[in-house]
């Protein structure tokens, strides 16, 4: 178990490393100048202050070394600073990172309660109405576009009936973009339970426990859904880790103050230290999350162990 | 005696608790973006600006002609060879933090914003300092050459005057100056808390309130969303917001609520060519795409009417900037004429000179680009629209610039400024994006800088009447982009100040 551990921690070091070498190489090859970009709208691109800005920044560099120069800062603890403001990347991001992480948690939950209910539903009632019914459902869950969801919530939920506010980040404000976060991905979530239920309702150990006399209750809820949850997990650490990244726009509708909104800003004004910094932490936390289900693999199936 | 002295007692108190306690007046403005940081030295954005521009007060103030007023300095004198301006610095001003706003504080701030390790990205815009020294309640700045638009932008939101206490030892900035409000609170992205500033003691002639502003709290908040803002704005969860421009247009129209255009923005948008790509190498073919291009049109229908037509190629309400004068030295829209000189070059719509037409996007602009598109068509002209997002479009057309051969382009853009100095910017080589002209036009604009009052205004004409007679430029509207903002009708006396900064000192909420 231990050479386990081990292998799967050096595998997920070595690839945040590789991320953080691509990251600084790749972000140079998105077309635009962060400083014209930033020098035109502060309505001072003389071509002197941009040549002395750029050097300053460093961008005169080649790109290789610029990108060798970040790994080696990120390995020292140092994001560098934002080219908009001139502010510290670590602390910016790190600031907004719980938000996200609560957003995240709150949708996950949203749509873990919303997708495994509807996936049981589908599975038990195989081929019938009831199981087509919520399976165009979590097609029309994944078919919507979560902005559009988003803004007819805005405008139902918060203009019309004045139940919660427009905008901001606080325990209020979570309801919506949790609701929109979770609806999206709850298709996933039930997709997936169908899936695994289905298969499992016909192995020959339910037919036996059927045959034995349990009630339906415990036969789907004891012996069916207990191995169900090993794709289950699959699902919701692939959703957590999406959710991470993945609500950059619901944070924009919503004016939730997480890091992708943040990163959203920073991409259109070519903010490189700061689009570095959120590659950093977005895949540090997709190699963590990733790694922590191998690890539970792991735990929960010897085989998984020996391979 | 004793009685009545007690029954006025008894009906003196009695009234008073029945007086509701005045309410702590809150106004809530939603923003599109939030302010990148609070350090004006190191800021570069408008949203920025709008921000530090209520923390700290400038050493001059400019009229709505541009013109300089006394501010922080109560009085100033320029030496006959426009080498050494002397400001003599007002007392009894205070910090935010209780301590004297004093000669020192100036000093501090223009040696600070120059110092190279502030990297201050307005850092031309302070003109060549030689030196700034402080005698008694005199501060002199020496500069190694005459610099015309110094006071302008000593005027403007780009220099403000920041208290020596803002900056800690450890090179820490706190945002603490003399302006209307003071900083509570900065939840970065989310929201920005001012309270007003209850000594202050303003100087700007563009307000009317000289005292304390009459609110009580100002919070910024962002909503990036323009349906979310709108949403807002109608639910009564914010009292000002920036419209987009068709939400704009509609409220306008609908009782209850307020438009706001930036008069003073100091923004235009105009029309620019590779003129070194054959054909645009030719002034008439210049000429000709200029008149047909219908700038009324462009303000009445893509923008809804929320803008000016303008002829010059610097915005309304600059220093030299005389639209009547521009008219005449630019094209005017003329069809017909266009069409005959193109036709006379062998362009028709039948056998069409092909160009790109390269723009970003902003509000407005689609529309007015779909326009542009189809009054090139009339005269032979076939523009094939290319949109890039505002990064990758300036360095695009850097590129775009230096070429020598290809397919000319007609681009569009806009630049803003609180002196019409900024031509120099734009086109004295290599330019804004290397769209630098000549060796002609290079010396006229070096020498507008070595000028001040009517010579001054004389040779920034002479600019102007170079670059539209050539027609390098053809100016198109004005403002063009962060100058809408609308309002509930509770929100009175709102204004809007140079390079669309945001005025509270004479706000009120009606109840």
């Amino acid at each position: 178990m231990l050479t386990f551990v081990a292998r799967r921690l050096l595998t997920a070091a070595i690839t945040i490393l590789v991320v953080v070498f691509l990251a600084g190489v790749l972000i140079h090859l998105v077309p635009g100048d962060p400083i014209t970009a930033m020098l035109a709208q502060s309505g001072n691109a003389s071509a002197v202050d941009i040549a002395r800005l750029t050097e300053q920044y460093g961008l005169d560099k080649p790109v290789w070394q610029q990108a060798l120069l970040y790994v080696g800062n990120v390995l020292q603890g140092d994001l560098g600073t934002t080219i908009r403001g001139n502010e510290p990347v670590a602390p910016l991001l790190l600031g907004r990172l719980p938000n996200t992480i609560i957003l995240a948690v709150a949708g996950l939950g949203t749509a873990l309660a919303l997708g495994i209910p509807m996936g049981v539903i589908a599975a038990v009632n195989r081929g019938r109405a009831a199981d087509f019914a919520v399976m165009l459902i979590a097609i029309l869950g994944v078919s919507i576009p979560g902005f559009w969801m988003g803004l007819t919530f805005i405008q139902f939920f918060s203009l019309h009936l004045g139940w919660f506010p427009v905008a901001g980040t606080s325990a209020r404000n979570i309801v919506l973009p949790a609701l929109t976060l979770g609806i999206v991905h709850s298709a996933l979530v039930a997709r997936m339970t169908r899936s695994a239920l289905v298969d499992i309702l016909n192995e020959d150990y339910i037919r036996t426990a059927r045959a034995k006399g349990l009630r339906e209750s415990e036969v789907l809820m004891v012996h069916a859904m207990r191995p169900a949850m090993i794709s289950i997990i699959t699902v919701v650490g692939l959703v957590f880790a999406h959710l991470l990244g993945g609500q950059v726009i619901t944070e924009n509708v919503f004016s939730w103050n997480g890091i992708g909104r943040l990163a959203i800003q920073a991409m259109l004004q070519r903010d490189y230290p700061l689009v570095q910094g959120f590659i950093v932490i977005f895949a540090t936390s997709i190699v963590l999350v990733t790694t922590a289900l191998d690890l539970l693999y792991g735990l929960l199936d010897p085989r998984v162990r020996r391979r | 005696m004793t009685r009545l002295t007690l029954s006025a007692l008894i009906f003196g108190a009695t009234a008073l608790t029945a007086l509701p306690l005045a309410a702590q007046t809150t106004l809530t403005v939603a923003r599109s973006v939030d302010a990148d940081g609070l350090d004006p030295q190191k800021v570069s954005t408008t949203q920025s600006s709008q921000v530090t521009d209520l923390i700290f007060d400038t050493l001059v103030t400019l009229d709505a002609s541009g013109a300089p007023h006394p501010g922080l300095a109560e009085a100033w004198e320029i030496s006959e060879d426009n080498l050494t301006y002397s400001f003599t610095i007002r007392e009894g001003v205070l910090c935010h933090d209780g301590s004297a706003f004093g000669p020192e504080d100036v000093v501090f701030t223009l040696d600070r914003a120059v110092a190279p390790e502030t990297m201050n990205p307005r850092l031309s815009q302070y003109g060549p300092i030689k030196s700034v020294t402080a005698e008694g309640n005199v501060v002199t700045v020496k500069m190694t050459e005459p610099y015309g638009p110094f006071l302008s932008y000593l005027g403007s939101f780009s220099i403000p005057m920041i208290c020596r206490s803002a900056v800690a030892v450890d090179g820490s900035f706190t945002p603490i100056g003399t302006g209307p409000f003071t900083l509570v609170e900065w939840s970065r992205n989310d929201h920005i808390t001012l309270k007003a500033n209850e000594g202050y003691q303003g100087y700007s002639p563009l307000i009317e309130n000289k005292g304390r502003p009459y609110i009580d709290e100002l919070k910024l908040v962002v909503i990036p969303e323009a349906v979310a803002r709108m949403a807002a704005l109608r639910s009564g969860e914010v009292d000002l917001a920036e419209p987009s421009l068709e939400e704009a247009a509609i409220l306008e129209s609908e009782p209850g609520f307020k438009v706001y255009s930036a008069d003073l923005s100091g923004q235009q948008v105009m029309a620019a060519f590779t003129w070194k790509l054959a054909p645009f190498d030719n002034p008439e073919v210049r000429r000709a795409i200029g008149m047909a291009l219908d700038r009324d049109a462009y303000a009445m229908i893509a923008y809804e009417g929320l803008v000016s037509p303008t002829t010059c190629p610097a915005a309304p309400g600059l220093i030299g900037v005389d639209q009547a004068k521009c008219a005449e030295w630019g094209t005017r829209y003329d069809p017909d004429a266009a069409r005959a000189i193109m036709e006379g070059l062998g362009y028709t719509p039948a056998n069409p000179l092909k160009i790109k037409l390269s723009v970003h996007a902003l509000p407005g602009f689609d529309q007015m680009h779909q326009m542009m598109q189809q009054h090139l068509a009339e005269i032979g002209v076939e523009a094939e629209l290319e949109t890039r997002e505002v990064a990758a479009f300036f360095d695009h057309m850097a590129q775009e610039n230096m070429r020598t051969e290809g397919t000319p382009v007609l681009w569009t853009m806009g630049y803003s400024g609180v002196d019409s100095d900024y031509m120099t910017v734009m086109w004295q080589r290599p330019g804004f994006v290397n769209m630098g002209v000549g060796e002609e036009l290079d010396t006229m604009l070096a020498d507008q800088r070595m000028l001040t009052g009517d010579a001054r205004v004389a040779k920034l004409q002479e600019v102007q009447q170079y670059i539209l007679e050539n027609t390098y430029a053809v100016p198109l509207v004005s403002p063009g982009w962060n100058w809408l903002w609308a309002s509930t009708d509770k929100i009175e006396d709102f204004k809007t100040g140079f390079v669309a900064s945001i005025i509270f000192n004479d706000v009120k909420i009606a109840e």
